[in-house]
This record gives C-alpha cells, sequence and structure tokens, in this order.
C-alpha cells in the first residue's frame, strides 16, 4: 500500500468516525489496535451506548450482558417490546450484530425461520431470539412452544421485567401476585393482580428441551455462565433473566440491582436450571430474607406495606406463603460454605498476582 | 449529512451517535479515593490500606516498602501500638477488625530477615544538616524522613545507647531486644545519619549551639522524670517511682521486697510493672484507675490507655485491677505504709465546661499493703531545657508540625505533653522534618491530608464476606519468663490471608462491578492506569446518572457528584 492511499484510508476512517462516533474496523485488520479507550475494552459489546432505556434499566443490562458472551458471530430475533424499542429508534441502532423485529408474537418463529436459513447455507451462526414477558409469557407464547417442540438451535431469552413496561405497565401473566398496574391498579376492590405469576420455566421444562434456567442480573457471573453454557448447546435452549424496572416497579433508579438481589434473596424470583425437565442445580441461599425486604422497596407493592391493613397483611402473608413454597420446592436454603450461593457468587476481591517480586 | 428514507439504502446508524449524558439530571459518578478509617486513625501517618493492597496483590517487599515510607518502625510499633487502627477498622460492621499489628510486624521482621533496603537515597555531601536532641521512636524517625526529604541528622543521645524508652521502659517480653537491635541498627546505619551516643543536652552539647551549627534543631527528649505525687502531702520515705522501678528491673533483674502492692495510675508503665511485679513473685498486684476497663458502653475517653491486647494479659496473669478509683490516704505506720484508702472518683463534666475527677464520699475501702507505687505520668527532665518547659514541665508545641515559640526549634514525641505512644512519636518526627524541609527550600508548609473518611456506611457490605481473624500464637501465662515474647509471629501465610480480609475501603480494588453492571456501557475499562488509581473511566456521554455503579461499588470509591460536565467536553 502506497503512502497516498495510506492517508487516504486514515482520513476516510477519521471521518467515519466523525460520524459514526466509532471506527469500522476494515475486515483485514484482526488487531486493531488504535481506536478510543471504548474500542479497546476487553469485552465484546454487542449492545452498544447511546440506547434510549430509562436509567437504571435492568432490560438493557440483561442484554448487555447475554450479548457479551453470545456474540459476536450471533443474529438476534426481537419481539415487540422495550428492548426492540429503545435500541432501535430509526435510523440508528444500538446493535452490533444482525437483528430483525417483525411482531410482538412472533419472534421465535422468525428465529426458527433464521436458523433454518442458516443451516441451508451450512453457516454455524447461532440464532438468538428475545423477548420481554409479555412477548414470551403471553403474546409469543404458542410461537416459543412450536420453537421449542422443532427442536431450533436456539438461545431464547426472555428479559421479565413482569409487566408490560413500554405500552405503559399493564400486567402480563408473568406479573406477581398482588402487583399494582394500570390495568390490576391497588385500591378498594384488590391489592393488586388478582392472579399468580405464571410458573413458565416449568411449562418450558415440560418440552424435555436441553437446558433451560433462570437467572438474574444481580448475579451478572452466574447469569453469563448459563449462557454460555446455553451457547453451546445444539438444540432449543431457554433462558429467564430476572430484570427490574424502575420506572414500572417503582423504585431508583440506583437500587436495581439490590432489588434484584433481594428478590433472589427471598425465595420469590428462584434461580435454578433445568435440563431435559428435571432441576440440575440451583443457587442456594445463604441467610433468606423476610419478603417485605423485597417488596418494601418497590412503589408497585406499596399497598402491602400497611401493618393496619388486614387485606394488605393477608396479601403479604401470601406471598410470603410463595416464596417459602419456592424454598421448600427447589431446595433452596443452602447448606454450609458453598461457593456458588447467593453470597459466594458476588464476593469481590483484589486480584492477587501470581509471583511475590 | 446522508438522507436516509425508509426502504432505501441505509447506511448503518449507531446509536452512539446519540448521546444520552444529557439525560442526567442532577449527579454523576465519580472516583473520590477516600482516607481509610485505619489511615486516618494512625498517628504515625501510615496508610495501612495501601500496603494491604500490595500484600493482597502478593507484593510483600512493595507493602514495607509503601509501610516505612511513613514509619520506619514497623517492627517495633507492631509489638507496642495500642493500634488505634484496629479500632477504626470498618471490618467491625461485619465481623472483627484486621490484626494489622500481627501483620505490621511480620512484615517489619520480613525486611530485617530479607535485609530489604530502605526507600531512602545518601543525601548530598553538603546538604543541611538537622539537629535531633533524643534516640527514642521520635528522634529515629526525625532522622530517617531527612534522609527521605534529602537532608542529613545528627542525633544527640545522653545515654550509651539509641532507643530511648523503647529500651528502657518496655519489657522485652513485648519488645525483645534482638527484634529492636536490628531494626534500629539497620536504621542508624543509613548513610546520612550521625548519632552522637553519651552527649547529654546541657552538659556536652547546648542548645544555643546547636541552633547556629544546623539547619533546625529537632526536640525530642521524651519524658525522663516522673511527676510528683503525694496524698495530702503525705510520701512514704521509701517510695519508688514506676518508671524508676521499671528502669531498675531492666538494668538489675531485682525489685524491692514486697507480698502486697498498690500501683497508682493508668497507663502501659503501670501495667507492665503490675505484671513484672507479680511474675517475680509478688502475691498481690492491685491497680487502682481513674479510667475504666474496656466494656460495651465505655466511652472511649475515658477508657484506660494501654494496649488492649497487654490488659487481657494483665487480667489473665492475675492482676487485680479496680476501675473508676483513686488513692484517698495513705496509712501509715510511722513513715511506711501500711495500707491504701481507694474511694471511687470519675471523671465529670463541671459548671465550668471542663472535666473534673469527682470523689465520691461514702465508697472508701482500705486494702492493706506493703508497697504503693504511682505510676501516674512522666514529664520532661530540665537537663539544658529549663528556659523551654512550661509550668507542667513539658514543651510548648505549637501547631501540627511540633514548631516552638523558638524560630527553628521543633519539640516531638512525649516532650510535647498531649503525646503518650510510639506511634505519635513517630508520626511528629515525619511532620517536623517535612516543615523544615519545606522552609529550606522557601515553600509553604506541605499539605495536609484532609481527604474525608470512609465510614462503613459507604461501603456495600454484600461483597464482603465474614473471614475469622488471625489469632497469634501465645506463651501460656505459666510459661511467661522476664525475658520471652509472649505474643508469637503469625508467619507469612496467615499474613497474607489476612491481608485478603482488608476491605479497601474508598480505595479500587478492580473488582469490575461498574463495568460489568452499567446498563449503558458509559464505563470503560482501560488498560492504562487512571491519575485516580483506577482502571475505569465514567464516559459522561452516555451516563445517565442512573447511581448503579456508586450503590454497587464495594469499597465507595465511586459516589454521585454534583454533576460539572457540559456536553462536547
Amino acid at each position: 500500500m502506497t503512502t497516498t492511499d495510506n492517508t487516504k484510508r486514515v482520513a476516510r476512517l477519521a471521518e467515519l468516525r466523525e460520524k459514526f462516533g466509532r471506527h469500522p474496523v476494515e475486515p483485514q485488520e484482526k488487531h486493531y489496535q488504535g481506536g478510543s479507550q471504548r474500542d479497546r475494552q476487553p469485552r465484546f459489546c454487542g449492545l452498544e451506548s447511546g440506547h434510549r432505556a430509562c436509567q437504571g434499566c435492568g432490560e438493557a443490562l440483561a442484554a448487555r450482558l447475554v450479548m457479551e458472551c453470545a456474540g459476536p458471530d450471533v443474529m438476534v430475533a426481537n419481539a415487540t417490546g422495550c428492548l426492540e424499542v429503545f435500541t432501535t429508534p430509526w435510523p440508528q441502532t444500538a446493535w452490533q450484530v444482525p437483528w430483525i423485529h417483525s411482531l410482538f408474537e412472533n419472534s421465535a418463529a422468525v428465529a426458527s425461520g433464521m436458523e433454518a436459513a442458516m443451516k441451508a447455507k451450512g453457516k454455524n451462526t447461532k440464532i438468538l431470539a428475545f423477548g420481554g414477558d409479555g412477548g414470551t409469557y403471553d403474546i409469543g407464547f404458542q410461537a416459543l412452544s412450536g420453537m421449542l417442540e422443532r427442536y431450533h438451535n436456539i438461545l431464547y431469552v426472555c428479559y421479565d421485567n413482569e409487566a408490560y413496561m413500554n405500552t405503559g405497565i399493564q400486567r402480563s401473566s408473568s406479573t406477581p401476585h398482588a402487583a399494582s398496574t394500570t390495568t390490576s391498579p391497588a385500591g378498594a376492590e384488590r391489592m393488586g393482580k388478582r392472579h399468580l405469576k405464571k410458573d413458565l420455566l416449568s411449562i418450558i421444562a415440560a418440552h424435555h428441551i436441553p437446558y433451560s434456567a433462570s437467572a438474574s442480573v444481580a448475579y451478572p457471573a452466574d447469569l453469563q455462565r448459563k449462557v454460555r453454557y446455553a451457547m453451546g448447546i445444539e438444540g432449543p435452549t431457554f433462558l429467564v433473566v430476572h430484570s427490574p424496572c424502575p420506572l414500572g416497579w417503582k423504585h431508583d433508579s440506583h437500587v436495581t440491582i439490590e432489588v434484584a438481589r433481594r428478590a433472589v434473596e427471598c425465595g420469590l424470583f428462584p434461580v435454578v436450571e433445568v435440563e431435559r425437565g428435571a432441576v440440575a442445580n440451583v443457587m442456594p441461599i445463604r441467610e433468606v430474607r423476610p419478603v417485605a425486604d423485597y417488596l418494601g422497596m418497590q412503589g408497585r407493592f406499596g399497598h402491602l406495606m400497611d401493618p393496619n391493613d388486614p387485606r394488605a397483611v393477608e396479601e403479604l402473608t401470601h406471598l410470603q406463603a410463595l416464596a417459602d413454597y419456592n424454598i421448600s420446592h427447589y431446595n433452596l436454603r443452602g447448606e454450609g460454605e458453598d461457593p456458588a450461593d447467593t453470597a459466594g457468587i458476588t464476593l469481590v476481591a483484589r486480584d492477587r498476582a501470581a509471583g511475590e517480586s | 449529512m446522508v438522507v436516509i428514507n425508509r426502504g432505501a439504502h441505509a447506511e448503518p446508524g449507531t446509536s452512539l451517535e446519540f448521546k444520552t449524558g444529557n439525560w442526567r439530571s442532577s449527579e454523576c459518578p465519580t472516583h473520590i479515593h477516600a482516607k481509610a478509617p485505619c489511615h486516618a486513625a494512625c498517628p504515625a501517618g501510615e496508610d495501612q490500606q495501601a500496603w494491604f493492597a500490595w500484600l493482597q496483590e502478593g507484593h510483600v517487599e512493595e507493602a514495607w516498602r509503601e509501610l516505612v515510607s511513613a514509619n520506619p518502625l514497623p517492627g517495633v510499633t507492631g509489638r507496642v501500638c495500642p493500634h488505634p487502627c484496629e479500632t477504626a477498622c470498618n471490618r467491625v460492621s461485619i465481623d472483627t477488625p484486621l490484626a494489622i499489628h500481627n501483620v505490621e510486624r511480620w512484615l517489619g521482621d520480613e525486611a530485617v530477615s530479607k535485609g530489604w533496603a530502605y526507600p531512602v537515597e545518601a543525601p548530598a555531601e553538603d546538604a543541611p544538616c538537622v539537629a535531633i536532641v533524643g534516640s527514642g521512636p521520635g528522634g529515629l524517625s526525625a532522622a530517617y524522613h531527612c534522609l527521605r526529604n534529602g537532608l542529613r541528622a545528627e542525633i544527640f543521645e545522653a545515654l550509651p545507647e539509641a532507643g530511648g524508652l523503647l529500651r528502657s521502659a518496655i519489657p522485652p517480653t513485648r519488645l525483645p531486644r534482638p527484634a529492636l537491635d536490628a531494626e534500629i541498627g539497620r536504621l542508624l546505619a543509613l548513610p546520612g545519619i550521625t548519632l552522637n551516643l553519651r552527649s547529654k543536652l546541657g552538659r556536652d552539647v547546648l542548645l544555643d549551639e546547636l541552633k547556629h551549627s544546623h539547619a533546625a534543631v529537632i526536640l525530642s527528649p521524651g519524658c525522663g522524670e516522673s511527676k510528683e505525687w503525694n496524698v495530702d502531702g503525705a510520701v512514704p520515705t521509701d517510695l519508688h517511682e514506676g518508671l524508676h522501678l521499671l528502669r531498675e528491673f531492666m538494668d538489675h533483674g531485682q525489685f524491692p521486697e514486697a507480698r502486697r502492692v498498690a500501683v497508682h495510675g493508668g497507663g502501659n508503665t503501670a501495667i507492665d510493672l503490675c505484671r513484672l511485679m507479680k511474675r517475680h513473685g509478688v502475691e498481690q498486684v492491685t491497680l487502682v484507675t481513674a479510667s475504666a476497663l474496656p466494656g460495651p458502653d465505655t466511652d472511649p475517653n475515658d477508657l484506660i490507655n494501654v494496649v488492649p491486647r497487654e490488659l487481657e494479659e494483665a487480667l489473665e496473669e492475675g492482676i487485680e485491677i479496680v476501675e473508676h478509683a483513686t488513692v484517698k490516704r495513705l496509712i501509715m505506720k510511722g513513715s511506711r505504709v501500711t495500707g491504701v484508702e481507694i474511694v471511687a472518683l470519675k471523671k465529670l463534666l463541671g459548671t465550668d465546661g471542663r472535666m473534673h475527677r469527682i470523689q465520691f464520699e461514702g465508697t472508701e475501702r482500705v486494702v492493706p499493703v506493703d508497697m504503693v507505687i504511682p505510676c501516674i505520668g512522666e514529664r520532661v527532665k530540665a537537663d539544658g531545657l529549663h528556659n523551654l518547659l512550661n509550668r507542667w514541665h513539658y514543651l510548648d508545641a505549637k501547631d501540627a508540625w511540633s514548631r516552638t515559640d523558638l524560630d527553628n526549634i521543633y519539640a516531638i514525641g512525649d516532650s510535647r505533653g498531649d503525646r503518650g505512644t510510639v506511634a505519635e512519636a513517630i508520626g511528629d518526627g515525619r511532620l517536623a522534618v517535612q516543615a523544615i524541609a519545606a522552609n529550606l527550600k522557601g515553600e509553604a508548609d506541605p499539605q495536609a491530608d484532609d481527604r474525608p473518611e470512609m465510614p462503613a456506611a459507604g461501603l456495600n457490605k454484600v461483597y464482603f464476606g465474614a473471614v475469622k481473624r488471625t489469632v497469634p500464637p501465645k506463651l501460656p501465662v505459666g510459661e511467661r519468663t522476664f525475658e520471652a515474647e509472649i505474643e508469637g509471629d503469625i508467619g507469612r501465610l496467615e499474613a497474607l490471608r489476612e491481608a485478603t480480609r482488608c476491605l479497601s475501603c474508598g480505595n479500587c480494588l478492580a473488582c469490575d462491578n461498574c463495568w460489568v453492571m452499567c446498563p449503558d456501557n458509559a464505563v470503560i475499562k482501560t488498560a492504562e492506569l487512571a491519575k485516580d488509581g483506577s482502571h475505569y473511566l465514567f464516559d459522561l456521554d452516555y451516563c445517565k446518572g442512573c447511581g448503579i455503579c456508586a450503590q454497587e461499588c464495594p469499597t465507595g470509591f465511586i459516589q454521585m457528584k454534583e454533576d460539572t460536565w457540559h456536553e462536547g467536553d
């Protein structure tokens, strides 16, 4: 390459960088060492900054964590929902991988087609399907069931924020019992949602697929381990990620992780792995919290916090019973020290270099 | 600008074009390296958090170098210091404080046995020379910090050996002489320090001469004289003062005959003396102190001022301690003591707004004894310093740099009257020399470290588990002698394990929480070390100010502060 060519190339790169804020890496440059600090980070960023998620969005965090260890050789089919809306405000996109959105109900079906196309082309690109709890528990449920039954090689990730947040916090079949939403408001008639949260994982497990699991944004290492494990499986896999929504759950944006952590610690959101329909692994809880610790942080359960209201006390006790049921059903009470427990997995320490100087 | 229409071929537009940084309403995340409470509490000025960080990374020699950048005598302080750092340690809110003094001592001993070089360079031949009177911990620290500031130091010591009270008043069971000699010897052998033994101020050298012959004078004579003591004017004829008895015993190994002894006072000298006498065969040793023993409700200002370990060992050994009491009357037979009358007493706030010692009438009781020993504190021996002493026989130092009213004369350590520990003397030495060095260069006084302290509430304790504190080996009561050190060495493995308990309060420990948990990728991890000592940058172009990083930062290194960023910065 001549010097003039090189100068031109550099100028063109600078121009593009100016325009897009990020350099397009040339295919021949395998180990590009230049670029900004952002580009030189030691991780694959499949979902970039500049997306329009609210402050403290648990779903944006979860999606980035999933992309980080799934990518870069993946394609994504995305159902309608917050994730779709905040990542792709036309003409921009936060996705750094091929990404398709068609409808609310059909992301599993679209993904199935993408997978078949890749197979036909002889490519190994893994297909991911993303949906919120609305697009998974309710609207896209039969497409998902079909995808699992047809045994497509797809990882389906459900970002579970427990209501239709994008359209204005309407209850879904994933909304927990007694949570207040715009379509299940707490008031004189009812204490929030009357029905129970759908036990989706058991339904998925009944499809006898190789792997399905639940994870939480409060335990990123656990979440990412599950994604990596699922990526290595040939066949349908399913992951539901508990992702707090500060707007819909009505908590401060900075406590997103704390809220998610308490959901796990109280037993209301059991973090488990299911292989071929059988529970293979659970994240044990070292010290179980009362559900009030979790519920009390959120405005959507605010109506349960009045100890002088017998209806509130009844519902609070009901939720505690549901948590206790989960703990005994999945045997979540860890015994002794366990590096995989809720505390053990998040402990931090300064890395110790191998040698002594 | 490329115009993109629906259905037309579109160039990929990345959302990076859209700067979400202007969504922040009021605060943005900031890296703040607050003081760890151990560092804030250390009178010697050590940054324990910093050297524990080196240990956590397995760099033992760097840890020692970091430690001796403030305190050149870790082998000594690790043994004798009452460790206010451990009292302040934030780990108390999780389990028990770090065993900082045990690790410090191990580091000091390790440096001696491995011969690690002190981080100093020989000063220039013509560098200004500072005169230092006294070679106790304060004087030694001052001499060492002279080298660190490019100055030479000349020490004048009245006794035939250096060490001051480390040698004369601390029993070898607490500070074995080989350990003391090794550390002091290494320090005094550094090029640029001259030691004149048997050079007594007022006899061999005069303050006026030193003032002219040296760039500055640091007075660290210590307190060599017991305060006057009497009970309503009565003094037994065979009165022995505590410090005097202790020195005699260290020199000759003998105490005067006595079966039952009452010691009056509440410091380390008193406790050391009680324990030595008990071990020497005195049947009953009673310590009468105006202060309180440690308990759950004890006011720190009222607490007996001794090394906690020493107090614990004294109680183990059967020393009786009467707290909140004083000697009211001596019961004499002729001029000999046969008993003491003890009365309950407390320090209470008076109507004049000052603390007063109030005796409570009706609480008197008599303890029969053969000897009563005052250990109520010491003051400066006047030799050569007559004009400088105040009415309580101390030197007046007027600021943190230990300046006196006289130009270029500094008074540090115990002689100031408001000090009382080895660590404080070491800290005084460092600060005085820093002020001298700045003065000589014509600069203003060095800046004090006024960073805020990181409280336990500023940490996210979810990320730290309970880990058992190391327990050092200890001689059983029956095997304690006058020579063998009572507390043992914890050893390398335990020291490194103990270091992992450090919470790194206020300082980044590179856990990646902020980087992993930012929903907006606004935390950027860098290979290079940033100026603030971390490997993370905030990309304020995209940070929406949610505050997750600050909330989930285990050490409080990230805090939400007022936003001063403007788009395009």
